[in-house]
C-alpha cells in the first residue's frame, strides 16, 4: 500500500526580524494509510510545524522553503504533491481530506459562533452539492404534495418563481446567486440545506459521545467545560471524514481524567473511521497508548522513528533514549539532559543533539546522520549506527 | 427575563450617579451669588425685575441642601431656569435648538462609523503594506487636526474661493423663508427630513449644501479614532486561535476575514460608540459656533462667552444625563453583540 | 528603546518635530524679541488698532490679524504657552490619577467605590462641554482653562493606575513581596507603581496634543486666553471674521487663519507621532516577530 503521506526533505524556515529560524531541516517522514503515527519532542523541536506544513498553514514570516509532501489521495487514487498545489485546491483538501485539531479548544473555537454553527460550517463547505442535492429533494417532494409553500404569495408571483426554480435547479449549486435566497421558494431552499447539514451535524456530535448533543449544539464555546470542548472540536475535524486527522497536543490542556477518555475516543476513531492519525505530543505515556508508531523530533529533525514496542523495549537515538530516562518513576533518582534546547537562531552544526549527547563523536559536529533502518521498521538518524 | 433585571440593575445604579452629577452641577452654582443665581429659576424676563422676591421664594441664602432640594424639584418638573441669551426658558431653548443639532448627529454618525469600520478592515487586511501606512498617516494627521481649524479651512475653501458653493448656517435666506412658509409643514423641524416629508427638492438641496461642510468637520476625527481601533481590534482577532482553525477548515480567506474576524473585532468598536457620542457632542459646539449652525452647541457656546449660568448648567445637565442613557444603552447592546457576556452558566 | 523610537520613520519624525517645537520655544526672546517697553511678553504687540489683517511683510513676517496683533510673534511666543498649558496640566493630572488611582486599586472596597463614583460623575460629562462650563464660572482666562482641563482630565487616569494596580495585584511577586514583610505603600510604590507606569506614559503623551487641542478650541471659541495673549486658538479666533476677502481675492487674509492653525496641528501631530510610537513598542501584542 502507498503511503498516505510522504513527506522528503522538508525544510521550513521563519524569515524574522532577529533571524533566520530552522523550524524544521531536511525531513524525511512516512505516515501510513490507517496507521496512528506519534511525533514526539520537546517544545520547539518542529513538531507542530510538520503538521502546519502539510496543510500548507505555515504563518508569516515562516516559509517552506524546500522539500515535497505527497498525499495519495483515495478517491482519485492518485498521488498529488502537496506543495504544488493550487491555494483552491489546497483549501478543498482542508478540513475535508486532511484536518486538524488544536491543542487548546477554548482557543480555537470562535467565541461569537454557536457549536453547531462552527461544525455546520464544515459540511456546507465541503458537501454543498450533496446537501443542497438533498434540499432539492425534499423541497422537490414539498412542490409535488402540497402547495403549501404558495400561502400567501401572488399567483403570478409565485409560478415566476417555481420557472426560475426549474431552470436553476439543474445546476449543483442552486443558490447561486446569493441573492436568489430573498425569494421564498429559495429561502426554503436554503432553509432545507441548513437543516441537512444541523441533522449532520447532531450526528457527528453524538458520535463524538458529547450527551445532549441537539441541545449542545446550540450553545457558544464558552458554555462547555473543556472536555466537551475538545470533543466538538474533534468532532470538527471528523465531519468530512479525512484521511488524516493531524491532531496537535489534543489532550495537553484537559484533566487527567478527560485525558483517558480523549485517547479511548482517538482509538475508538481509528478503529471505526479508518482513517490516519498524526498524533503529536510531548508525552512518551501516551504516545504509547494511541500510537502505531513513534517518530522522535529534536530541533527540526527527525532522531528516529519506530513502531511502538520496538521504540520503547529498544530505543537507539541518544535523545530517545534521554527522554524515556527522564520520565519520572518513584524510587528512581529525576533524570535530565544536561544542556540547553538548540538555539533555533543558530543550531548546533551537523547533528542538532551533539551539544548534549553522552555519545558524541567528532563526525557529530561535522555532519548530520542519514536515516537508516537497524531493525524491524525501525530507522535511526544517529552516527553511532 | 434576565436582559430587563440587568437593565433595572442598571437604571438602578443610575440613580446615585445622577444624583453626584446634579450635586456636582449645584456645587458649582453655589459659586454664584444669589443675584445670579436667580437666573436658574425664573421663568419668564418679568420676573427679572423682582429679584428679591424670586430670592426669598426659591430661599437662595438658605442652607445648601435645602437649595439643593428646591432646586431639584424645580428640575424635575423641568424647569432649568432662563436663558439670557435667546430669551426663553433653558428647558424651551434645548428643544428648540435640538432637532437641529441631531440632524447634524443622524447625517454624521454612520458616516463616521461605517467610514472607519472599512477603512480599519482594510488596513488590517493590508497590513505593512502601502494601504496600511498611508491609512495610518491620515489617521494620525486626521487625529491632531484642530476641529475648528478644519471647519475654517474648509469654509474658506469651499465658501471662500468657491464662491458660495457651500456656504455656513442652514439654509439660506430663500430657503428659510419657504421653510417657515405655511404651505411647509415641519414635521421634525430638521430641514433635511422635512424637505423629503414635503417632497421640496430645492429646500433638500439647500439644506444637504448646508450641511455637508459641518458633517464633515465633525466626522475627520473620529473617523481617524475609528479606523485606527478597528484595525487593531481587527489584527488583534486574526491573531487568535480560532482564526487558524477557520483556515484549517478550508474556508476562504474573504470568508475568514468576514465571517470569524470582524465579527469579533467589531465588538470593542461598538463598546466604543458611547464615547463617540461624547466626542461628537464636544465638536457639535465647535463646528456649529463656526458654521453658525444654530443647534444646541452653538446656543451653549453663545451661553458660555455671555455668562448666562442658567444655559451652560442646564446644558451640561442634559447632556450629562443623555451619555449616562446612551452608555447604558451601549452596554445593553454590548451583552447582545458578544455572547460571553451574557448572563448564563456552563453546560456539563 | 530609544533606539526603537529613532529607528521608526514616524515617531523620528514626531521627535524632530518636538525638538523644534522646544527650541522655539526656548529661544522665543530671541527669535521674536519683546519691543522696549511692552510689559508682558505674552500680549502680543500691536501698531495700532486697525481691523483689517495685513498681509506678510518685511516688519511683520506672517502679517498680522484683526487688531494688527503680530501673527509671528504671536505663534513663536504661543508656542511657550502650548507648552505651559500641556505639561502643566498633564503633570497635574497624572500626580492626582496616580494618588487616587493607587488608593482605589490597592485598598479597594470602600474606598475604591467611592473614588470610582466620583470619576463616574466626572466621566458623565463630554469633556469640552465640563471644560465649558468650570471656565465660564470661573471666568475665562488661561488659568481657568488648565483648572478646568486638569479637572476634566484626571478621572481617566485615575482608573487607568487603578486597573493596572489592580491586575498587577493578582501578580505573584506582589504576594511575594508582601510574604517577605514589605509594608503596603512599600510594595505599591516600589513594584505596583513601575508597572502600571508605562501604559501611562503612553496615554499621557497621547493625551497632551488632545488637552492642548482642547485649550486651544476653548481659546478659540474666547473662553481662554483674553485678546491679544499669545496663543494659538485665540489668534485663530481673530480670523474667524476674514476666511472670506472680499470679491475677486477670497484667499486674501488665508495667513491669518492658515498660520496659527499649522501651528497647532504640527505641535499636536508631533506629540501623537510620539505617543504612537510609544504604543507600539510598549505593547508586546504587537511586536514585529
Amino acid at each position: 500500500m502507498e503511503n498516505l503521506i510522504s513527506i522528503r526533505d522538508l525544510t521550513v524556515r521563519f524569515y524574522t526580524y532577529e533571524g533566520v529560524v530552522h523550524a524544521i531541516d531536511d525531513l524525511d517522514l512516512d505516515i501510513r494509510q490507517g496507521e496512528t503515527l506519534g511525533i514526539v519532542g520537546e517544545t520547539g523541536s518542529g513538531k507542530t510545524m510538520t503538521a502546519l506544513a502539510i496543510l500548507r498553514l505555515i504563518p508569516y514570516p515562516g516559509r517552506i522553503k524546500s522539500g515535497s509532501i505527497a498525499f495519495f489521495d483515495r478517491d482519485l487514487h492518485s498521488e498529488i504533491e502537496l506543495l504544488k498545489l493550487s491555494e483552491d485546491k489546497m483549501r478543498s483538501i482542508r478540513g475535508n481530506k486532511i484536518s486538524m485539531v488544536f491543542q487548546e479548544p477554548g482557543a480555537a473555537l470562535n467565541p461569537v459562533y454557536t457549536i453547531g454553527n462552527q461544525i455546520s460550517e464544515v459540511f456546507l463547505l465541503h458537501q454543498r452539492p450533496e446537501l443542497g442535492k438533498r434540499a432539492k429533494e425534499q423541497v422537490d417532494r414539498l412542490l409535488r404534495d402540497g402547495d403549501g409553500l404558495a400561502a400567501g404569495m401572488k399567483r403570478p408571483f409565485w409560478r415566476w418563481q417555481r420557472r426560475l426554480y426549474n431552470k436553476i435547479a439543474q445546476e449543483s449549486n442552486p443558490l447561486e446567486p446569493r441573492f436568489l435566497s430573498h425569494l421564498p421558494l429559495f429561502r426554503r431552499l436554503l432553509w432545507r440545506l441548513n437543516h441537512e447539514s444541523e441533522l449532520l451535524t447532531v450526528d457527528m456530535l453524538k458520535d463524538v459521545e458529547i450527551p445532549d448533543a441537539a441541545r449542545v449544539a446550540i450553545h457558544y464555546p464558552h458554555e462547555l467545560s473543556g472536555g466537551m470542548k475538545q470533543r466538538a472540536v474533534i468532532a470538527m475535524a471528523l465531519a468530512c471524514s479525512p484521511e488524516l486527522l493531524i491532531a496537535d497536543e489534543p489532550t495537553t490542556s484537559l484533566d487527567v481524567t478527560i485525558q483517558a477518555q480523549m485517547l479511548e475516543l482517538f482509538r475508538r476513531i481509528k478503529v471505526e473511521k479508518g482513517a490516519s492519525i498524526l498524533f503529536i505530543t510531548h508525552n512518551l505515556g501516551v504516545a504509547s497508548e494511541v500510537c502505531d508508531r513513534v517518530a522522535v523530533m529534536y530541533a527540526g529533525s527527525l532522531c528516529e522513528v519506530a513502531s511502538v514496542e520496538e521504540l520503547f523495549l529498544h530505543p537507539s537515538h541518544p535523545y530517545t533514549r534521554a527522554l524515556l530516562d527522564a520520565v519520572p518513576m518513584p524510587g528512581k533518582e529525576l533524570q535530565t539532559i544536561p544542556g540547553l534546547l538548540a538555539d533555533p537562531l543558530n543550531p548546533p552544526s551537523g547533528c542538532r543533539f551533539h551539544p548534549r549527547c553522552p555519545n558524541a563523536k567528532p563526525v557529530c559536529q561535522q555532519e548530520k546522520a542519514k536515516l537508516k533502518e537497524i531493525g524491524k521498521d525501525h530507522m535511526v538518524a544517529c552516527h553511532l549506527f | 427575563m434576565e436582559l430587563r433585571s440587568y437593565i433595572f440593575r442598571r437604571l438602578l445604579l443610575l440613580i446615585p450617579v445622577l444624583f453626584g452629577v446634579t450635586v456636582f452641577i449645584f456645587g458649582i452654582t453655589m459659586l454664584f451669588s444669589p443675584t445670579q443665581r436667580a437666573t436658574l429659576y425664573i421663568t419668564s424676563p418679568q420676573q427679572m425685575r423682582d429679584l428679591a422676591t424670586i430670592i426669598a421664594r426659591y430661599g437662595l441664602d438658605r442652607p445648601f441642601w435645602s437649595q439643593y432640594a428646591t432646586w431639584i424639584g424645580q428640575v424635575l418638573t423641568g424647569n432649568l431656569g432662563w436663558s439670557n441669551v435667546v430669551s426663553m426658558p433653558v428647558w424651551n431653548a434645548i428643544w428648540h435648538y435640538l432637532p437641529a443639532t441631531l440632524e447634524l448627529a443622524i447625517v454624521a454618525a454612520p458616516l463616521i462609523i461605517l467610514t472607519g469600520i472599512f477603512l480599519g478592515s482594510k488596513a488590517a487586511a493590508h497590513k505593512d503594506r502601502p494601504l496600511d501606512h498611508g491609512t495610518r498617516v491620515i489617521a494620525i494627521v486626521g487625529w491632531s487636526l484642530p476641529t475648528f481649524w478644519l471647519g475654517l479651512i474648509l469654509l474658506m475653501i469651499f465658501y471662500g474661493y468657491f464662491r458660495g458653493f457651500l456656504p455656513p448656517g442652514r439654509l439660506s435666506t430663500q430657503m428659510e423663508v419657504v421653510v417657515t412658509s405655511a404651505d411647509f409643514i415641519r414635521y421634525t423641524r430638521m430641514n433635511t427630513i422635512d424637505a423629503i416629508l414635503n417632497l421640496n427638492g430645492p429646500v433638500l438641496l439647500d439644506a444637504l449644501r448646508h450641511i455637508i461642510l459641518p458633517v464633515i468637520t465633525l466626522s475627520v476625527v473620529n473617523v481617524a479614532f475609528i479606523m485606527r481601533l478597528m484595525r487593531s481590534s481587527m489584527l488583534e482577532s486574526l491573531g487568535k486561535g480560532y482564526i487558524l482553525t477557520a483556515r484549517a477548515k478550508g474556508l476562504s480567506e474573504r470568508v475568514v476575514v468576514n465571517k470569524h474576524a470582524r465579527r469579533n473585532a467589531l465588538i470593542p468598536v461598538i463598546t466604543i460608540s458611547g464615547y463617540l457620542f461624547a466626542a461628537l457632542a464636544n465638536g457639535v459646539v465647535i463646528t456649529e459656533t463656526i458654521f453658525s449652525y444654530k443647534g444646541i452647541g452653538w446656543w451653549a457656546w453663545q451661553s458660555a462667552i455671555r455668562l448666562d449660568i442658567a444655559s451652560v448648567l442646564g446644558f451640561a445637565l442634559f447632556n450629562a444625563v443623555l451619555f449616562v442613557v446612551v452608555n447604558l444603552v451601549v452596554d445593553v447592546l454590548y451583552t447582545r453583540v458578544d455572547p460571553r457576556v451574557r448572563l448564563g452558566g456552563t453546560v456539563q | 528603546m530609544i533606539r526603537q523610537l529613532v529607528k521608526n520613520p514616524l515617531s523620528l519624525a514626531g521627535i524632530i518635530i518636538l525638538l523644534i517645537f522646544v527650541v522655539i520655544a526656548i529661544f522665543a526672546p530671541l527669535i521674536a524679541p519683546t519691543p522696549d517697553g511692552h510689559l508682558n511678553p505674552y500680549m502680543i504687540p500691536h501698531e495700532g488698532y486697525s481691523p483689517i489683517p495685513q498681509p506678510p511683510s518685511e516688519e511683520h513676517i506672517f502679517g498680522t490679524t484683526e487688531g494688527q496683533y503680530d501673527i509671528f510673534y504671536g505663534v513663536i511666543w504661543g508656542t511657550r504657552s502650548a507648552f505651559q498649558v500641556g505639561l502643566v496640566v498633564i503633570g497635574i493630572v497624572v500626580v492626582i490619577g496616580i494618588i487616587l488611582g493607587s488608593l482605589a486599586g490597592y485598598f479597594g472596597g470602600i474606598i475604591d467605590e467611592v473614588i470610582m463614583r466620583i470619576t463616574d460623575i466626572f466621566l458623565a460629562f463630554p469633556t469640552l462641554i465640563l471644560a465649558m462650563a468650570i471656565v465660564s464660572v470661573l471666568g475665562p482666562s488661561l488659568k481657568s482653562v488648565m483648572i478646568a482641563l486638569a479637572v476634566v482630565s484626571w478621572p481617566s487616569y485615575a482608573r487607568l493606575i487603578r486597573g493596572d494596580i489592580l491586575q498587577v495585584r493578582e501578580e505573584d511577586y506582589i504576594e511575594a513581596s508582601r510574604g517577605i514583610g514589605a509594608s503596603s505603600s512599600r510594595v505599591i510604590i516600589r513594584h505596583a507603581l513601575p508597572n502600571a507606569i508605562y501604559p501611562t506614559l503612553v496615554m499621557a503623551s497621547l493625551d497632551i496634543g488632545a488637552i492642548v487641542l482642547s485649550a486651544a478650541a476653548l481659546s478659540f471659541l474666547g473662553l481662554g486666553a483674553p485678546e491679544g495673549y499669545a496663543d494659538w486658538g485665540q489668534l485663530t479666533s481673530f480670523a474667524r471674521n476674514w476666511i472670506v476677502g472680499p470679491y475677486g481675492e477670497p484667499l486674501k487674509y488665508w495667513y491669518a487663519v492658515t498660520i496659527p492653525g499649522l501651528f497647532i496641528l504640527f505641535f499636536v501631530l508631533g506629540w501623537n507621532l510620539l505617543g504612537d510610537a510609544f504604543r507600539d513598542i510598549l505593547d508586546p501584542r504587537l511586536a514585529r516577530r
